[in-house]
């Protein structure tokens, strides 16, 4: 027990020699995760996840062994993931990022305790780092706290539990939470009323939740028809576009991981465009893929449709996951150096 | 090496200038009493040597570092006290000065620095419910870890009943005999005049005056009487008589009040000389001169050197 704990404190000490933000963080946690409103988090998280589990388990939902059975067992996780929970992570937890982030720092500059922070030896910048960290951890915990307890009834239920999927799609959506809380708590140094930072921070989520695809699907049209830029070279602006909201990046890195294809990375960024588009050129020029038809039966009649399919090689590497994910986690870098700069030139 | 040095300070914000070109040192092992009325710049002085605020040109040196440069390297020899601040209400007096010694790598005992700022009693209660004065102890007691070489408190009596004040100036004094230089502001003189060294007296953004608490003193001298007497019939020989003596500035009749301007040291003779001519005293009070006044008289000083 007592090596134990000073295992815990060796790392906690070398970790505040380490970080200059760490203590901020620190605190931070401690006093954000005493909020009313954090325990009210964890709840509703955790009813949104679990409950649909937990109804199943209660119906007895996919037991027996039926066919219709055994689809329940063999897809029911791959269901759950893409038709609920990535939309449960894409449509909330920004907005509980908000709340949780929102105020970080304006509130502390209204209040003026920011500047008992600030006579400590701490930096603007050791403050904004030891915010994000620490607003992170308010939201993260909760997140995967409820994300344990979904496994959990997961593993009990009749679907089939596939523990790497649930891994990725935990890290993936963790992530995504942290760089929205790292995006709201930057927008929160940049205002000095906490309500001009929680309108900004709205703003920034619908317009990356419900405005940015559209718009870029808009550009994508202007491209070609007002200037003539055709072929790939316009698709490949548009997914590079789309590519950069995080909200999407979120979206396609859990389909590719739920994609069950030889081509789960090309079939991801293939359905990130709209109906409209030209699926050939940007099979082909885009994505590496080639463009072939498949035989299907269509209520007795056999039909020829156009299919994308792998080509020789995988899609460019800029499109590949590893770095969706990078673009994605680097909005935290971004966001918290946009704000470094405002917040550092300020007075107080 | 000096404690802070200011050099050329000028601030302007949007519509006023706060601070006009303040040259500025504090030795080290100073106390140093910063007075000045509202809005005179003493805050935004403060702010700047912290670093929450950015001089529009000239500069400031704490502990020979660049305030701007190099705040973060300050803030661990140095204890605040800055104003207008908040504290963390879900935090307790325990984790707000853990936090602090954690953050500055000191190793107070949390219990001992509440006991001297006379908080110990509220240790583990959360921050929130605090009045302002205990609020005061505490900022107080953060401000108190790991011995700092400066400590720089704004308007440290705020919130403070008149012993709290007491307490804050025997906490000013201990910290001051362990050899810490202590910069503090005030716009109230009789808090200055009893634990410093050095007071600077700021108005309109300029420094007018730095001098012993002695030289203060004297400068201070002027005070009115309010003297009621009983019968005004022969009055006036009284009144001459007072008008005669050197420490005495201004005479004034109305019905039964006679105003006098005079020197601290002039009482007693004002009132021999009513006794002498015959004229009972009902009632007297004496007026010192205001920080205005006192601020009045040192710029009238300027103008006549």
């Amino acid at each position: 027990m007592s090596t134990q704990q000073g295992g815990f404190a060796g790392l906690d000490r070398t970790l505040r020699n380490t970080f200059g933000w760490y203590a901020v963080s620190k605190k931070e946690f401690k006093d954000a995760i005493r909020s009313k409103g954090l325990g009210l988090l964890g709840v509703i998280f955790t009813i949104l996840f679990v409950s649909p589990v937990a109804a199943a388990l209660y119906l007895d939902f996919g037991a027996g062994t039926g066919q219709q059975a055994q689809a329940i067992q063999q897809q029911g996780m791959q269901f759950l993931l893409s038709n609920l929970y990535t939309n449960t992570v894409t449509l909330l937890v920004p907005i509980v990022a908000i709340f949780v982030g929102f105020a970080a720092i304006s509130k502390e500059r209204t209040s003026g305790s920011l500047k008992l922070l600030l006579s400590l030896p701490y930096s603007r910048r050791d403050v904004l780092i030891g915010k994000v960290v620490g607003r992170s951890a308010v939201l993260g915990v909760p997140l995967l706290a409820s994300l344990g307890m979904t496994a959990l009834f997961l593993v009990l239920s009749e679907v089939t539990f596939k523990p790497e999927l649930f891994g990725l799609f935990t890290l993936f959506s963790v992530l995504f939470a942290i760089v929205f809380t790292a995006i709201t708590v930057s927008i929160s140094a940049a205002f000095s009323k906490s309500i001009w930072s929680a309108a900004a921070s709205f703003i920034v989520y619908f317009y990356f939740t419900f405005v940015w695809n559209g718009s870029v699907n808009t550009i994508g049209q202007l491209l070609q028809q007002e200037l003539g830029v055709t072929g790939a070279g316009s698709w490949h602006t548009v997914l590079l576009l789309k590519l950069l909201n995080p909200n999407q990046a979120y979206k396609t890195l859990t389909n590719s991981m739920l994609n069950t294809g030889d081509t789960p990375e090309l079939s991801a960024r293939l359905s990130m465009f709209s109906r409209n588009a030209d699926q050939q050129t940007i099979c082909t020029d885009v994505l590496n893929g080639a463009w072939t038809t498949n035989t299907v039966q269509i209520g007795g009649q056999t039909a020829q449709v156009p299919t994308c399919a792998g080509g020789g090689t995988s899609v460019p590497f800029y499109y590949s996951d590893p770095v969706v994910l990078v673009a994605m986690v680097a909005w935290i870098g971004i966001a918290a150096a946009v704000s470094y700069y405002t917040f550092d030139q300020v007075d107080l | 090496m000096t404690a802070i040095e200011l050099d050329g300070l000028r601030k302007e914000f949007a519509d006023v200038v706060a601070l006009d070109g303040v040259d500025l040192t504090v030795d080290e092992g100073e106390v140093f009493g910063f007075l000045g009325p509202n809005g005179a710049g003493k805050s935004t002085t403060i702010n700047i040597l912290l670093d929450f605020v950015r001089p529009t040109a000239g500069s400031a040196k704490v502990l020979g570092r660049d305030a701007q440069e190099r705040s973060a390297e300050i803030g661990e020899r140095i204890g605040v006290l800055p104003e207008g601040y908040d504290i963390y209400e879900r935090l307790s007096a325990r984790e707000h000065l853990e936090f602090v010694v954690e953050s500055k790598d000191a190793d107070d005992d949390p219990g001992a620095l509440l006991e001297r700022v006379g908080l110990e009693d509220a240790i583990d209660r959360r921050a929130g419910g605090y009045s302002k004065g205990m609020k005061q102890r505490l900022a107080l007691a953060m401000a108190l870890v790991g011995e700092p070489d400066l400590l720089i408190l704004d308007e440290p009596t705020t919130g403070l009943d008149p012993n709290g004040a007491r307490e804050m100036r025997e906490v000013i004094r201990e910290e001051s005999d362990r050899g810490a230089t202590v910069f503090f502001s005030s716009h109230i003189l009789s808090q200055v005049e009893s634990v410093c060294d050095t007071v600077g007296i700021l108005q309109d953004g300029q420094l007018i005056a730095k001098d012993s608490v002695e030289g203060l003193r004297d400068a201070q001298g002027d005070m009115t009487m309010v003297v009621t007497v009983g019968e005004t019939g022969g009055i006036d020989a009284a009144l001459d008589e007072i008008r005669a003596l050197q420490s005495v500035s201004d005479v004034d009749l109305d019905t039964d009040e006679v105003t006098i301007g005079c020197e601290r040291d002039a009482k007693m003779a004002v009132l021999n000389a009513f006794e002498d001519n015959g004229i009972p005293v009902e009632d007297f009070e004496t007026q010192e001169a205001s920080l205005e006044d006192l601020f009045s008289s040192y710029t009238e000083q300027e103008v006549q050197a």
